[in-house]
């Protein structure tokens, strides 16, 4: 968070720089199937946020030391295209998107259904190519879907969405400039039908008063993110 | 990449097919999927494309960096084509460092433009010696179906003629369309059932044997070749290739023309 107080982002309308009142999501799409040759893809686009998942398996989990005899391994990848972003990004690994990949992994292990694949192996590819504030909500939500469209057993979807704070407002689903400029950021991975979470991460500085404002917008957000996401996995063209 | 387990049972089925003259998914010998070609769908990007060919899609960016020439060509900036295969275009793709697999990929796209001399290095320098732009074309596959080679560099010249040079954003005067004077373009032919076919399929990859990718320019001109895998051919079977791809070159190239006119 840079906590830049002098960037003016809220006006006095209480309208945000993107015209959206605070609880207010950028536009969102989600469609399935965006990667043919995968047993299950999804592509969210989300502002300008363009991330695609691919799920490959379940399929041999290999070399054997990795194999778990009651259930099946995920393994997750986040990363980001080199030109996802204002400044390349140089291909390879870093510790950034290791990070994103593991609460991602341990996100998505909490609702799909690992011990009906023993000794198997699910893997699933998270790829930003378009990259605008709030790319791991993106991805998990991405990775949920295509977990889904690739027919695979799950106790429940996962939505993730980020609230934070620009200017002293509680903001939903922050764009760049709030997130480089705010104050506060709470990114969340929600179950849509039972309310409860599998990820959360948060920096900056929140009141207990604004962290409930904050809590209460990912909420919302996360049944309206669930309604796309149901239809395109209903009306998709799986 | 691991082992395959259907190349002999594939291989045979493709032979008894090459025997009628006929491909697995019905197409003719020299006939290519249908390609659709976009251009400006990165808005990161100063550049970029898009390729889908049949289940076989990728994508190109262009970025552009500020660099201190070589001391040894102080009036020119730099070209960098770099293609990465990651794991989400392919259950055989691993993770890991780059494949010998992907690193042949971005070295035969990077060869094709760079020697057909589209860009000219010198046009990039700004102040000699001190500064220069560089301009980096990374490719990128979304999902392998066969014949990423022909793809990338269709995606990669059409990403770079539509590039605009950001000067604005690094403060050195106003953007403008990066100059790029010709449009080299690849086809690659495989050997699948005994004879070369054009833009083989992953089935036809994982069950054919050599390859031969040939890059012409503008005026036919060969910019690169490359042979790849087992595999021997005769001057004869080359030269038959090598007047398929000096029309389908020419075909592609319009195919370019025509997307960054639109």
């Amino acid at each position: 968070m840079g906590g830049y107080g002098d960037v003016q982002m809220i006006d006095d309308k209480g309208l945000r720089m993107d015209g959206r009142k605070p609880s207010e999501c950028r536009p969102i799409e989600i469609e399935t199937g965006v990667v043919p040759v995968a047993d299950g893809s999804a592509r969210v686009r989300w502002g300008l946020n363009d991330v695609i998942a691919a799920v490959y398996g379940p399929m041999e989990a290999h070399p054997r030391k990795i194999q778990r005899q009651d259930r099946a391994v995920l393994d997750v990848r986040y990363n980001m295209a080199p030109f996802s972003t204002t400044d390349r990004i140089r291909p390879g690994f870093n510790r950034r998107s290791r990070e994103i990949s593991k609460v991602t992994a341990e996100a998505l292990e909490s609702v799909v259904m690992l011990e009906l694949y023993p000794r198997s192996k699910i893997r699933v590819e998270i790829e930003v190519l378009c990259a605008e504030a709030g790319t791991r909500c993106a991805g998990i939500t991405a990775a949920s879907a295509a977990l889904a469209h690739a027919g695979i057993p799950m106790t429940d979807l996962v939505v993730s969405v980020a609230s934070g704070k620009v200017n002293g407002v509680v903001v939903c689903d922050l764009n760049k400039e709030e997130d480089n400029y705010g104050e506060a950021d709470l990114p969340m991975g929600i179950l849509p039908n039972s309310g409860e979470l599998v990820f959360l991460q948060m920096d900056g500085d929140l009141s207990q008063e604004d962290f409930k404002i904050a809590w209460d917008y990912n909420m919302e957000a996360a049944s309206h993110i669930h309604e796309i996401m149901a239809r395109a996995l209903k009306g998709g063209d799986a | 990449m691991s082992i395959p387990l259907v190349p002999e049972l594939l291989r045979k089925h493709l032979a008894d097919l090459a025997e009628s003259d006929l491909r697995i998914d019905g197409r003719g010998r020299f006939e290519s999927r249908e390609i659709s070609l976009e251009v400006g769908i990165l808005p990161r990007a100063e550049g970029s494309a898009r390729v889908q060919m049949g289940n076989t899609i990728v994508l190109a960016g262009v970025k552009f960096q500020l660099m201190t020439p070589y001391p040894d060509r102080p009036n020119q900036g730099g070209l960098m084509c770099s293609a990465e295969v990651r794991p989400v275009a392919g259950r055989s793709w691993e993770p890991g460092p780059p494949s010998p697999q992907s690193i042949e990929l971005g070295r035969v796209v990077d060869r094709g433009i760079r020697e057909s001399g589209c860009i000219d290095v010198d046009e990039l320098c700004i102040i000699p010696g001190e500064r220069a732009w560089q301009v980096i074309l990374d490719v990128f596959a979304i999902s392998d179906d066969g014949n990423l080679f022909d793809a990338f560099a269709l995606a990669g010249i059409a990403a770079l003629r539509s590039a605009i040079v950001p000067a604005e954003r690094f403060e050195i005067g106003e953007d403008y369309p990066l100059p790029v004077s010709k449009t080299p373009t690849m086809c690659s032919y495989h050997r699948v059932g005994g004879r070369y076919v054009l833009d083989a399929s992953k089935k036809e990859e994982l069950g054919g044997d050599e390859r031969i990718h040939i890059t012409l320019g503008d005026d036919g001109h060969v910019h690169s070749l490359q042979k790849g895998l087992k595999g021997i051919f005769t001057t004869d079977e080359f030269e038959e290739i090598m007047e398929h791809a000096i029309e389908r070159c020419s075909e592609l190239r319009d195919l370019v023309n025509n997307a960054i006119e639109k």
